[in-house]
């Protein structure tokens, strides 16, 4: 049976380019600034290219939500050859994408939008989309998806808390993270896009293992992916590791766009999942 | 001397009297105790911690009239208890409870009583050591003990020469000390804690000899009690109202039901002592409803009520305590079933670095102050929580932290961290949603796995571990161990992390004392990222005394 109803997301799904040409969703990108040069995630450059424009910048990038006019101009192209529209976007906490996708989804007469705030961010939203795509009604899509939102998580491990200071998304005191003290945090963002400290440890060696650890509590799950940024090698290792207890799963393991990596840093890594 | 050498028996105030000759005669001269350190670093000294513990041993015994020895006896086991400080403060507070014991409902001791007073007291001492060691101040109570007893079978015996022979016995161990201990003998020195406890004995026969204690020159030599307490924490918004603190001074006082009106009236309470004189300390706005309160038992002695915002509002100024601390509220707990963190700390980097991490109190102390038992459980008292974790950090301070535990309603755990990269550790792996087990589980774990190096300047010429050192060396301990001796900072630090294998190791962090300079602080980073290429340094502010460097290698 033909899908009659678009899939769309945005550029912090970090949505495989395989899923995004094997369903067809259309991925609209966040921008990443720098000091004046604007780049559209993913399309004006690549994640390896951001990291290494990082390293060699000065001074912090920073990021943009699409415009609700961008989002318009997306629905009312998809409008033509489809009867309505899931849009599933990074939580609402965390950015302006999804009310931005609302304002443009009113500008767009005639076309049925439901907008989903994943409260959540990156691959989560990619596999809220593929359940989506493999739905045969927006409604059946809508619920399909809403039930699991609140079930998204993402386990990240910071190389640093810098770059997630910098963009506001982090109160160190709130979080309990030292002040003073170069501390290794690992995140949990849960529902409603809530960034709290499972664990504090000190060395990356140590991280990685309590980071696997309190995953393996929180089966079970339906689907997982290992997100890295310039940590290719440990992600894989990570995701090795996991297929031999969890061989029902793919376990895709991919790298976070510029738009996460402003605010996660090089050497991020991330373990992200959908509980049952 | 007519009054003392007729007397037949030791009465509370006879008590009374050698304990205040006691005190004398250790305040003149703690400092040759502390020189005989066997440890080559600047440390908590064993005359300064024994003094300090006997002075808070004398401080309610100087308020009673009791004519009883029981009740004296009493309330000097229950004032060293929480003067304690140190090791050999600790073990003098046990020597005082197991008097205490020995003596109980006793109104005047014989010589014969009072020598087995004195057995009893080096028994109680051994029982409360874990592996006691022989050469220490033990066997020196025990020798006193002995010789004692020996006295008091003579048909003559009297109290002063129960005493004499208990402190010539005493001086006979001290003695022999270096010949029972490796340590002293490489040292070139006799067991500190012994001697301490010599002096206290000869203390008591001077003045049971003398008509008149020398009890004038108490106050001269008396030592300030510096600000190794001073708890820290976020001043709530109403304020702290007023620290009140005073004796109560009764028969049949009954602490729990005293302690339960108290609490009524205020926070930070604390309520402790004997039937007949008790110590209360309140954080309260109301003290004069205490003071009313408290006049229905007894006679109020000592009362001192001190406003406690500007004494907080100094110890935290300009120190920006994050605004969770201060929230709305004030000293309500941020975690409603979890555990509050209490530590020592001394230096004002790693005061702010442990307080970034979470830690509620810091009472402020460590190496060369040592804070008492009551110190720390001033500091437990005022963190609103039920179940707190008290982490030491220091070798000296294990002891009497140890002992806090039983003396407050609340459920107390230590984690005997040794060192600060320890307590640090410790704290890190500090998670507020986990139950006090759980916490101590995993900040148990984390301490024991991170190795300690500290550097400072050897005090005295020694030997020790192996290691021959001269007076002004650069030395270098790794995890309490004397390791290295050298000329510079960097050569020793380089040595030592040579010494722990730095392959199986990812991060040094370095937390520079008040003493090095940039320039010393530069070289040493420039040497261990030449020299260990594979680690990776971080700088830290800690401001500690004493200790140019203390690295973190975990």
């Amino acid at each position: 049976m033909q899908r009659t109803f678009a899939v769309v997301t945005d550029s912090t799904s970090d949505l495989p380019a395989e899923w995004r040409e094997r369903y067809g969703i259309e991925v609209v990108p966040l921008k990443v600034l720098f000091g004046k040069e604007t780049f559209r995630d993913g399309v004006d450059m690549t994640s390896d290219q951001f990291f290494t424009r990082l390293a060699a910048s000065s001074s912090l990038p920073t990021t943009s939500a699409p415009s609700p006019g961008e989002f318009a101009e997306v629905y009312r192209r998809l409008a033509k050859d489809h009867d309505g529209c899931i849009s599933i976007h990074i939580g609402a906490r965390l950015s302006a994408t999804a009310e931005a996708a609302r304002v443009g989804a009113e500008a767009v007469e005639g076309f049925k939008v439901n907008v989903i705030d994943s409260q959540s961010v990156s691959m989560p939203m990619a596999f809220l989309c593929r359940v989506a795509a493999e739905c045969a009604s927006l409604e059946e899509a809508t619920a399909a998806v809403e039930l699991r939102v609140p079930k998204c998580r993402v386990l990240a491990l910071l190389d640093t808390l810098r770059y997630l200071e910098m963009g506001g998304r982090l109160n160190r005191a709130q979080a309990m993270i030292g002040t003073m003290l170069d501390v290794k945090p690992l995140l949990l963002v849960s529902e409603d896009a809530e960034i709290k400290p499972v664990e504090r440890v000190r060395t990356r060696s140590r991280a990685i293992p309590r980071m696997v650890e309190f995953f393996r509590s929180e089966q079970p799950v339906e689907h997982v992916a290992v997100m890295h940024a310039q940590a290719a090698d440990e992600a894989t290792s990570i995701a090795a590791e996991l297929r031999k207890e969890l061989p029902d799963l793919e376990i895709p393991v991919g790298q976070i766009g510029c738009v996460l990596g402003t605010h996660t840093g090089p050497k991020a890594l991330g373990l992200i999942y959908i509980k049952k | 001397m007519v009054a003392a050498l007729k007397a037949t028996g030791v009465d509370g105030q006879l008590f009374k009297r050698a304990l205040l000759g006691s005190l004398s005669w250790l305040a003149a001269n703690h400092e040759e105790v502390n020189r005989l350190n066997v440890f080559p670093v600047p440390d908590g000294d064993t005359g300064t911690n024994m003094l300090l513990t006997l002075q808070s041993a004398v401080e309610d015994v100087k308020e009673s009239n009791a004519a009883e020895v029981s009740k004296i006896a009493k309330l000097a086991s229950h004032g060293s208890l929480m003067g304690a400080r140190g090791n050999s403060g600790v073990i003098l507070s046990q020597i005082f409870r197991g008097f205490a014991r020995a003596v109980e409902g006793k109104g005047s001791l014989t010589p014969a009583e009072l020598a087995a007073g004195f057995e009893e007291a080096a028994n109680a001492a051994y029982r409360a050591v874990n592996k006691p060691t022989e050469g220490t101040i033990l066997t020196v109570a025990r020798e006193a003990g002995r010789a004692a007893a020996t006295a008091a079978s003579n048909p003559d015996a009297t109290v002063p020469r129960v005493i004499a022979a208990a402190a010539a016995g005493a001086r006979a161990a001290v003695l022999k000390t270096p010949s029972q201990l490796q340590i002293l003998r490489d040292a070139g020195v006799v067991d500190a804690g012994g001697f301490g406890l010599q002096l206290i004995l000869e203390g008591m026969l001077k003045s049971v000899e003398e008509s008149e204690p020398a009890l004038a020159a108490l106050n001269e030599s008396r030592l300030p009690v510096v600000a190794a307490s001073q708890v820290a924490l976020a001043l709530p918004e109403g304020g702290w109202g007023y620290c009140t603190e005073f004796l109560i001074e009764g028969n049949n006082l009954d602490t729990d039901l005293i302690r339960g009106q108290i609490e009524s009236l205020g926070n930070s309470v604390l309520v402790v002592g004997e039937p007949e004189l008790v110590k209360v300390h309140v954080h309260t706005d109301d003290p004069t409803s205490v003071i009313n309160l408290a006049n229905g038992y007894g006679k109020l002695l000592k009362l001192s009520v001190g406003d406690m915002s500007t004494q907080h509002r100094r110890i935290i100024q300009g120190e920006g305590a994050p605004e969770a601390e201060r929230g709305a509220g004030g000293a309500r707990p941020a975690r409603p079933n979890g555990a509050g963190l209490v530590a020592v700390v001394a230096g004002r980097g790693l005061v702010d670095i442990f307080r970034g991490l979470g830690v509620d109190a810091i009472i402020e102390g460590g190496q060369t102050m040592n804070p008492s038992t009551q110190d720390m459980l001033t500091a437990i008292e005022s963190v609103p929580y039920e179940e707190v974790i008290l982490l030491p950090n220091n070798g000296n301070v294990i002891p009497a932290a140890k002992q806090v535990v039983g003396l407050t309603k609340k459920k107390v755990h230590v984690i005997e961290t040794h060192s600060v990269p320890q307590g640090v550790s410790a704290v890190v792996a500090f998670r507020p949603e986990r139950s006090g087990d759980e916490n101590m589980r995993a900040m148990k774990a984390e301490a024991e796995r991170v190795q300690t190096i500290e550097v400072t300047h050897a005090v005295r010429d020694t030997r020790s571990n192996g290691v021959k050192v001269k007076k002004g060396d650069v030395i270098g301990l790794i995890n309490d161990k004397l390791e290295i001796a050298g000329d510079d900072y960097s050569e020793v630090v380089n040595k030592a992390l040579g010494k722990l294998g730095p392959d199986s190791f990812e991060l040094v962090t370095v937390y520079r004392g008040e003493q090095a300079s940039d320039d010393e602080l530069k070289r040493l980073e420039s040497a261990i990222r030449s020299s260990y290429p594979g680690l990776e340094v971080e700088v830290q502010h800690g401001g500690q005394q004493h200790y140019p460097f203390i690295l973190s290698v975990e």
